[in-house]
Parts: structure tokens; sequence; C-alpha cells
């Protein structure tokens, strides 16, 4: 055949074939006939399904007295350690070696001495903290140390300070997981007005910190001279220690949190409660209630009025912040993505926790346990970027103190939404008494953030700050809320967290609330535009073969 | 002169409270109807032509058939014949409140076109109406907001009837249907790749068997010229 024919028979065939040809291209996605995909079922293994309650140590919950410290009972899943509390009430050195190798805290750091006003009590405290980095980054290896799961497989970088410790910062050799005192959030501190209290930042961190005593009665300068408020322009460096002084003559709730780059820092998690007791005779104190949540040993004045006393830190994640401590293991690096890339005016908020956990954690150790009839005291900090509104399902409370000061008895406000904006404190009253205001009656009552964006895990609900104010006998022996098995089975669960499984993924409607599936793939058109694709090809190839001999 | 006649009855024949009626309504604490007709004959009928006893549950249950719907009726189609009389027993399996509606009737015979009846929770009621001879396709449904966009919809048809509604569970295509992804494996790829081979050598096999394919060749190129387009496989 002569060139000319065949290009005049290629041409009108390419002219005809490129419009056909997009016409049948595959799509990936497709709109569905008369009738859509079926669902899909994923189902999660072993790895990803937590246990909700491990019940590792059964023995920490009852009543007990231990070296003459009488330690409340805690019936929740994770209790505190009992010997933790008898150290934080009698100090490191004043309890036998046999407790404190029970516990994590290094010899000196809770040190109570000198009864200066002879009521009983020690007045001389010394307390050491150090910085410590949680879900932090690891150079040997694409993996997390010192972890701390906040919910099923979320672990956000974050920055605690904890009390001095000793030996391992992890659980053990073979495990990544951080030891229990070094946890989120800060350990609360309490001491009583008037202490002597000597506060040393042992900065073990690779970033330099400080501490600054939001609220608590303290002199600008310490009795050396130096800064005493914990400003940026006084950073405690890498290796270094500071001593803060006070001696606090209000009482009240209040806080202490780093300032330097105090954003990014106070975001990371370098806050906590200051508890400022009121000075009573032989009133000794649980310096730490490390993770926060019940009092176990409260003070002579709360004992006074109230069956118990809890301790409500809330605290939220921007992932983004958090995870700049994940992505880098040279310090100058971390310093610039945190001081100079991250920007705190662009930060979100992903992960909401209250003592350090999310729903479904907070179940274990973060939950009010009441009876019938109680008075309870509530000390809560909004240490979240945002505000909080807090509600508490079934109960109207009472605002006892504003900011670590007692409101007079005409402005203590009865409400059941407590707006919290970042930094303060509310002191609340929590009546578990069924006369249709104060309860309405015994249950198994949710409390959380009313924000709606606070109940959820990175946008993932029941997340977030929702804990429970259960009634004992809606416990199980385990310390685990009753009648909620379902949901333990779909939010202990870290596939569930990681958007990978369907809410209503069981149960009756699984079929029609589950994932929908994927459409099967249409074998004509793709094997009539891979024809025609090839035949474009060959016929391009050949034109070109043509116009090349042409020239030749 | 029209009168109606309108019968209601209740799962529970029990405490049935007074039922208000009204304007070819009846109405009562369990449910209603609305513009029952068991004998007034459309003018185009001369006679009930034959009397159809369809019984037609509604609940969130008989949509489990169905993928992506969420409530359905537990059928999608009736074929009746013209001036039909239909008794339609009407069940629903839910706890909450369902319709049967069914529209486009003469509006001299049932006001606004429309035969309703509606259950207020669990319950059945029953109630009859007589189609018009046309031959036409009603639609039947359930009003409340979302429900017939989540299944709740049919189609009755009268004669065979006039076409086929859109969206009907099972039935029918959508016209604005959802988005799907589609499963494609790497078995898909090979397929598709396999094809692009096949079509990128075919016209090298053709044109080294020139000879045997010269007829052929020569229809294609005649009928190209007349400017007529031809699918690309027909060569071999």
């Amino acid at each position: 055949m002569k060139p000319k024919y065949a290009m005049l028979c290629i041409l009108p065939l390419l002219v005809v074939l490129i419009p056909a040809l997009i016409k049948v291209a595959p799509q990936l996605q497709e709109a569905a006939d008369i009738i859509p995909p079926a669902t899909i079922y994923t189902r999660s293994d072993n790895s990803s399904i937590n246990k909700p309650c491990s019940n590792d140590h059964a023995e920490w919950r009852p009543e007990q007295v231990i070296e003459g410290v009488t330690i409340d009972a805690a019936p929740s899943c994770e209790p505190d350690n009992p010997y933790d509390i008898v150290t934080s009430v009698k100090g490191t050195n004043n309890v036998s070696m046999g407790t404190l190798m029970q516990t994590n805290f290094a010899q000196d750091a809770i040190t109570l001495s000198d009864d200066l006003d002879h009521d009983g009590d020690p007045d001389i405290i010394r307390i050491k903290l150090e910085v410590v980095e949680l879900n932090g980054s690891s150079p040997d290896g694409e993996f997390l140390i010192n972890t701390f799961d906040i919910a099923p497989g979320i672990q956000p970088g974050l920055w605690v300070y904890a009390p001095k410790s000793r030996g391992m910062a992890l659980k053990n050799f073979n495990s990544l997981v951080a030891n229990p005192m070094l946890r989120a959030p800060s350990p609360v501190i309490r001491v009583e007005q008037g202490d002597k209290v000597y506060i040393t930042l042992e900065n073990t961190h690779y970033l330099p910190h400080t501490i600054h005593l939001h609220g608590v009665d303290h002199p600008w300068l310490n009795d050396e001279g130096q800064d005493n408020d914990g400003m940026e322009e006084h950073a405690v460096f890498p290796g270094k220690s500071h001593t803060y002084q006070i001696q606090p003559r209000h009482a009240g709730t209040m806080l202490y949190h780093c300032h330097v780059q105090t954003a990014q820092h106070f975001m990371m998690g370098l806050n906590g409660m200051f508890i400022v007791e009121e000075n009573q005779p032989n009133n000794w104190l649980q310096t730490f209630n490390i993770g926060a949540g019940q009092v176990r040993h409260p003070s002579t004045a709360v004992k006074k009025v109230y069956n118990q006393e809890y301790d409500l830190h809330y605290q939220s994640v921007d992932k983004k912040l958090a995870s700049i401590i994940q992505t880098a293991n040279d310090p100058r690096l971390i310093a610039k993505q945190m001081a100079r890339d991250y920007n705190m005016t662009e930060s979100f908020e992903n992960y909401f926790m209250l003592n350090g956990h999310s729903f479904p954690y907070t179940l274990r150790d973060a939950m009010i346990i009441a009876d019938e009839n109680e008075i309870i005291k509530l000390h809560v900090a909004n240490l979240q970027r945002s505000s909080v509104a807090l509600h508490i399902h079934g109960h109207k409370a009472t605002i006892t103190a504003l900011d670590g000061v007692e409101q007079p008895e005409g402005q203590q406000i009865t409400r059941d939404v407590f707006d919290i904006a970042p930094a303060q404190r509310t002191d609340l009253r929590l009546q578990t008494i069924n006369d249709g205001l104060h309860n309405y009656g015994p249950g198994l009552w949710m409390f959380h953030d009313h924000v709606p964006t606070g109940t959820t895990t990175d946008g993932m609900e029941p997340g977030g700050n929702m804990a429970i104010l259960a009634y004992k006998h809606y416990l199980d022996e385990l310390g685990m809320p009753k009648m909620h098995d379902e949901l333990f089975d779909q939010v202990f669960n870290k596939d569930y967290y990681a958007k990978k499984q369907a809410v209503w993924a069981s149960g009756d409607f699984a079929a029609l609330l589950g994932d929908a599936g994927l459409l099967a793939p249409n074998y004509g058109r793709i094997i009539l535009f891979g024809l025609i694709a090839g035949l474009i090809i060959a016929l391009l190839v050949l034109s070109a073969l043509i116009v090349r001999r042409k020239k030749s | 002169m029209k009168t109606l006649v309108l019968t209601l009855l209740m799962l529970c024949a029990s405490s049935v409270v007074t039922a208000m009626d009204m304007d070819g309504m009846l109405m009562d604490d369990k449910g209603m109807i609305m513009n029952a007709n068991s004998d007034t004959l459309p003018r185009d009928c001369t006679a009930i032509s034959e009397t159809v006893d369809i019984t037609i549950r509604a609940g969130q249950q008989h949509a489990q058939k169905f993928t992506g719907k969420m409530f359905a009726f537990d059928q999608q189609e009736w074929n009746i014949k013209p001036c039909a009389k239909i008794n339609i027993t009407f069940i629903n399996d839910d706890q909450i409140r369902h319709q049967l509606m069914i529209h486009g009737l003469p509006g001299y015979l049932y006001p606004d076109g429309m035969f309703h009846l509606e259950l207020y929770g669990e319950g059945q009621l029953q109630a009859s109406l007589i189609m018009p001879s046309l031959k036409k396709t009603y639609l039947v449904h359930c009003e409340l907001p979302q429900h017939m966009e989540k299944g709740m919809k049919a189609q009755l048809k009268v004669d065979g009837g006039n076409g086929d509604l859109p969206s009907i569970p099972g039935l029918t295509a959508p016209v604005k249907a959802d988005i799907y992804p589609v499963d494609w494996s790497s078995l898909t790829t090979a397929i598709l790749i396999l094809c692009v081979l096949v079509g990128c050598f075919m016209p090298f096999i053709i044109i080294l068997n020139a000879k045997r394919f010269k007829e052929p060749i020569k229809k294609l190129l005649s009928t190209l010229k007349r400017g007529k387009s031809v699918a690309p496989t027909e060569s071999s």
C-alpha cells in the first residue's frame, strides 16, 4: 500500500478511536447501579483489642493503713499505688526502705521536716521535680520510647513534670512503656498554708524549662536573690537545677507550669495543679497525687466537710505539635520546629484528656466513684488551650471557690455547666443526694466537657475527656462500669480510634450501617479500553514509521 | 352522591378511642386514613374489574434485604387491572410512624390526588380504593422525611403502567447514584495491560498477514471512505 493511502486510513481511525477511548476509560470510583455494593465487615485482630481492665493490682483497691497512714479505698480498675501515697504523705525521708522500694521515688524526692508551728505536721517541704518526655523518638529505630497511651493506640508526644524518680524509666527491660510514675498529667502537688516549700526543678530534659507558680503566693526573688517567678529569661537549662522558694499565706487550688516558650511547652503538658491546703493541726498531706484523680489521703480540712476528694485535670493536645518530638532526635531540629516552624496561632486541639487519659481509658482511673448521700470535693483545673464547659449528667454541683479563692456563701452558684477558661480553676461541691436538684438518683452518669470537640479523640466519638460518675453498685469487681460490654468491645480497640472500624460494625444494624463495600470492576469496559489504547499506540507507531519511510 | 365508607381495624381491638371522621379523613390515636373509597367508581370505569387484596408491611426490617437502605415496604411493585378495587391491609412493623401514600389519583375522587394511610406506631389498618382505567404507574411511598429516600418507595402499575419510577429498592436505578470505590486489583491491572498489548499488536499482525486480510481491509477502507466508523476489533 502506498504511504499516502495508509495515512489516510490511519488518521480517521485515530479520530474515531481517541474519543472512544475517553468514553470507555475505567474509573477508580463509579456510580452503583440498582444494587449498591454489599456491606463489608472489618474484624480487628487480637493485637488491636485491649482488655478493658487488666486488673494488675487488685490489692491496691481496698482501704488500708500503711506505716500509720490511712489510705481510702479506690474501687477503680487502676487505683493509685498505696505506697506512692504513703511516701507522698510521710516523705521519702520518713518512710521505711521497704515502702520506698515499692515506689519509683528517688530518696530525695520529697523531704518533709521541722514542725515549725508545733501542730503535729512537718512544715519544711522539699520537693524535687524532673522533666520527662513521653512517647518520644529514638534514633535506634522506628519506635517510640517511654510510651504512655492516652487511649487505645494513641501515643502523642508529651512532656510532663514528674517527681524525681530512681531506677528504670521503662516498665522493664523488654518494654518501651514508661514506668507508672511517668505519666500525664504532671502530678498534683499539695502543700499546707504557711509551709516553707522548696521546689527544685532538676532539668533532666534536653530543652530549657522553668516552673512558674501560677496563683500561688510567691515572692519574685528567692532567698538567694535569684528568679522565683519561673520566667523565660531565667530558664533552667538541660542538666541544671534551680530551687523556687515559697511560703504561701493563702490556701486554694492553683497551678504550676513551664514559662519557657510558654504556648508550646504548656500545651506539651508541662502544667499541673498546685493546691495549698488550709493550715490545720496534724495535717499530713498527700504531697503528690500522681495522675491526679481521687485523693486517697485528703487533708484534715477536707475530711471535716467532705466524704471524698478528686483532682480533675483537663488537658488538650495538638497532634501536629506533639509529633514534632517524634520526627527528629537532634535537639536543634526539635527546637527550630517547635519554636519557629510550628505556629500556635494555626493550631488545633485533637486530643482531650482528663487526668492524662482519653475515653475509654478514663474509665480505668479517672472516674468519680460515689455512694448515695455523699458530699464530694472536686478541684477542676482547665489546662487546655480552649475553654471547658464541664457538665455532669444527673447532677448539679456548687461552685465553692474560683481560681483558689473561696466564694462568699451568697455567690456559691449551683449549676450544671461550669465554664472554665484556660488556666482557671473551679472548686465544686458535688452532692449525691437524690433530691431532684443536686442529683436525680444513682447511676453511671457521664461527665464531660460540653464543647463538642472535647468528647472526641481526633474527631472520633466517644473519646476525649468523657468519664463517668459511677455509683458503686453499678461497678463490677474490677471497678469497671456494668452494662457497657458492647461499648467496650467497640472502643477498647486501636482500630476504632485509627478510624478503621465502622461505628456500628456489630449487632442488628451492622449490615445497614457498616462499611459499604467496593464495586466489582467493569471488565467489559476495561478490556475495550485496553484494546483501543493498544490500537491507538500501534497506529501512532505505524504512522511514525510511514512518515520516516516517506522522508528517507 | 359520594359516600366514603371507612374501615379502621387496629391490631389491638381493645381500646379504640373516639375516632374522628371529617371530610374523607378518619383518625384516631393509632393512625389515620384519608380518601379511602370502596364503592365510588371512577368516571372512566363502568364496573369494578377485579378485587385485589394486598397486604403491605412497612418497617426497618424490610430494608435488610437491600444494601444501602434503611426503611422499606416488603414489596416494591404491584400490577393490577384497570378499574380494579384494591383492599389494602397496611401493617407497620416498627415502633415509629409510617405512611403508605399513593399519588397521582384523579382529584375529583381522591382530594389532592392522594390516598393516604398512616400508622402512628406498630399496628395494622385496612382501607380500599378503586383505580381508574388509565394505563399508569403510581408512586407508593412513605412521606416521612428521608423514608422514601432511604428505601420506602414502591410503584403500583395499572394495566402494565407507563414506565418505571427511579430508585425503587432492588428494582430501578437511581437518578443520582452514589459513588463507590472500584475493587481494582492487580488482576484487573494485568487484564488491562494484556488488552493494551493485544490492541498494540493487532495492526501489525494484520499488516504482516496483509495478503490474507486484503479483502477485508479493502472493505474496511471503502467503508471508511464512506465516512462510517468501524469498531476496531472487526478486523479479525
